[in-house]
């Protein structure tokens, strides 16, 4: 990698790393393109660069580093707590700005003190960008998967209708979408007579049933979904059809939503909020404040910090705090909380991980101005 | 006076429909040298080439722009070409080669009708089977703004499939599939059914033109156009 391209900062911000503490990590360049296709989706397919080995494996240019510093970590099983500082180039197909360029950022694993580890995150992430544009105005935005997942299980709805609601947080275009299916009643869902009977039955029938119809059409019954499954998401979908969401629920669900203002009030207005709606919102709300106090105690301005309830990433390895750092609308600084990423990505045990990624390209853009 | 190519498939029932429409619009295509010959022209219209390629091909060479006109089906434009509409127009639609794009899964899941059953479906498929839900087919442009942009499903991998995409299911390579229908017989016979909104495109065989700007002052171009068009 010819050291004159990176940017002419990136000693700085090594240095930044190792003052916090974190150690430095490298990752291959190609790497196997499967745990990026799994964890993001196809829809990553198309934007980054793919290619592939003479054994038919499907490797790719690196398109970031969370994934391959989470699954180095797991090979190389060091243990856990453990914070790693990468800087590096990553390759991906973008309509504007170049193809490949730099990213550096932390990431913190096995951290068990949520709070903490998450304040010390964005604060990592605002000093940096401080540091490195100095005296401009940065715009931190937050917002929490897990409060959002305590209001949807709160107000009661079914199981099925929770998981469609969570799943979508952060595609607001696809929650409002959801929304007014949930206000409006329900087409009958057309089950063929004989199904109904089935369904009127218990459940052992319509599983054998299943069962049978597997055997008779060739459809074997371990590979993919299993008449067990089916079955059970057949009576969860009957009470998904049934469902109405109240209006109140709905202007609840609403209200929540449409929460924005400075970090500093978000506490104190989430509790009324759950207050007012008779919500019992249990420890997404004591983690939330936790994390508050804490960026506070680190020295963070929490009215020069926004918080949105609407805030997420549509990815299903976000379990909490998400956040991004900007400047006149260009995202410099985007991290989160992963709890779920590390044992996707195969390893034995829980590890809470969370971590931020600085768009280097960006940042040079902001310093220029 | 330059010379305007016209593209047309290479064989089968295709290219026996394409030749009769064209033969109706009173521009009879002859081939040169040969039967099996790859090159053809339009009687009377020296100015006019036929070029014999495979269907997927010339949805490709209209993106390139390297032909003028082009017969193949929706489906092969739709998902060969980025931005299709920025590089083709569709001039005809010829009536034959009727084919759907759909999203089929097997039959036995009764509780998924719609999208958002799939969406379900995928949403849980990791935690329940350790692997995102598979989808057999072609279309991986297609299968991808279906799902993603239309329907907000991500979690879902692609198998690549070039045959036989409807007997995937079945034999384990994937959970469902992406795969182009006219009768629906196949997909029946292999016990799978189409979703309520999993119709992706209603293709046929469509006459193309690639735009180009030097099209605009070409008297020619709009005649070819007009001739098929009178003989739908």
């Amino acid at each position: 990698m010819p050291l004159i391209n990176m940017p002419e900062f990136s000693g700085t911000l090594l240095d930044e790393f190792a003052a916090r503490g974190t150690a430095r990590i490298d990752t291959p360049v190609i790497q196997p393109a499967a745990p990026f296709l799994d964890m993001a989706g196809e829809d990553l397919r198309r934007r980054i660069f793919l290619t592939e080995s003479e054994t038919g494996e499907s490797l790719c240019l690196r398109p970031e580093f969370t994934i391959p510093v989470c699954l180095r970590h797991i090979e190389n099983a060091t243990g856990t707590p453990r914070r790693y500082g990468y800087l590096g180039e990553v390759f991906r197909q973008r309509r504007e700005g170049d193809n490949e360029f730099y990213q550096a950022g932390i990431e913190d694993l096995g951290e068990t003190a949520v709070a903490t580890a998450d304040a010390r995150a964005v604060n990592d992430a605002a000093q940096i960008l401080a540091n490195l544009i100095p005296g401009r105005k940065l715009d931190v935005t937050l917002g929490d998967q897990a409060v959002f997942e305590a209001v949807v299980k709160a107000l009661g709805l079914p199981g099925g209708w929770q998981k469609r609601l969570i799943q979508s947080f952060g595609n607001n275009a696809h929650l409002r979408q959801l929304l007014m299916t949930l206000a409006s009643p329900q087409a009958p869902s057309g089950l063929s007579p004989e199904l109904s009977a089935l369904l009127a039955k218990d459940d052992a029938a319509l599983i054998a049933h299943i069962d049978q119809t597997m055997q008779d059409t060739g459809y074997s019954t371990n590979a993919s979904r299993s008449p067990r499954e089916i079955a059970a998401r057949l009576k969860e979908k009957q009470s998904l059809t049934q469902t109405r969401l109240d209006g109140s629920a709905l202007a609840l669900l609403t209200e929540f939503l449409s929460l924005e203002m400075p970090l500093s009030q978000a506490p104190v207005a989430l509790a009324g909020f759950a207050d007012a709606a008779g919500l019992a919102l249990g420890s997404a709300i004591v983690t939330f404040e936790a994390r508050a106090s804490a960026m506070e105690e680190l020295g963070m301005d929490l009215d020069k910090v926004t918080y949105r309830a609407a805030f997420g990433r549509p990815l299903d390895y976000y379990t909490g705090l998400v956040f991004e750092v900007s400047r006149d609308n260009a995202v410099l600084a985007g991290g989160g909380r992963f709890d779920r990423l590390m044992t996707l990505l195969g390893a034995n045990e829980d590890i809470p991980a969370v971590g931020f990624s600085l768009w280097l390209d960006r940042i040079e853009q902001a310093r220029a101005r | 006076m330059s010379i305007i190519t016209i593209a047309l498939p290479s064989k089968g029932r295709m290219k026996e429909d394409a030749s009769a429409i064209f033969e109706r619009a009173g521009l009879p295509i002859v081939a040169v040298g040969n039967e099996r010959s790859y090159r053809g022209k339009v009687e009377g219209h020296d100015d006019i080439e036929i070029a014999f390629l495979s269907a997927s091909e010339i949805a490709r060479e209209i993106g390139a722009g390297t032909v003028d006109f082009g017969v193949t089906g929706e489906d092969l434009i739709r998902e060969g070409l980025i931005d299709a509409d920025a590089k083709m127009e569709i001039a005809a639609r010829l009536g034959f080669g009727h084919a759907d794009v759909v999203v089929a899964v097997p039959e036995i899941w009764l509780d998924v009708d719609t999208m958002a059953d799939l969406g379900d479906v995928a949403a849980d498929f990791r935690a329940r089977h350790g692997r995102r839900l598979q989808i057999a087919t072609k279309y991986w442009r297609l299968t991808q703004q279906h799902f993603s942009s239309q329907h907000g499903i991500q979690l879902y991998r692609i198998v690549e499939s070039l045959g036989a995409t409807e007997g995937a299911p079945a034999a384990g390579q994937a959970d469902i599939i992406v795969d182009i229908t006219s009768t629906g017989s196949t997909l029946k016979a292999n016990h799978l059914k189409i979703l309520s909104d999993g119709v992706i495109l209603k293709s046929e065989a469509c006459l193309v033109r690639a735009r180009k700007s030097e099209h605009e002052t070409d008297a020619r171009v709009k005649k070819i156009v007009e001739a098929v068009r009178s003989a739908l």
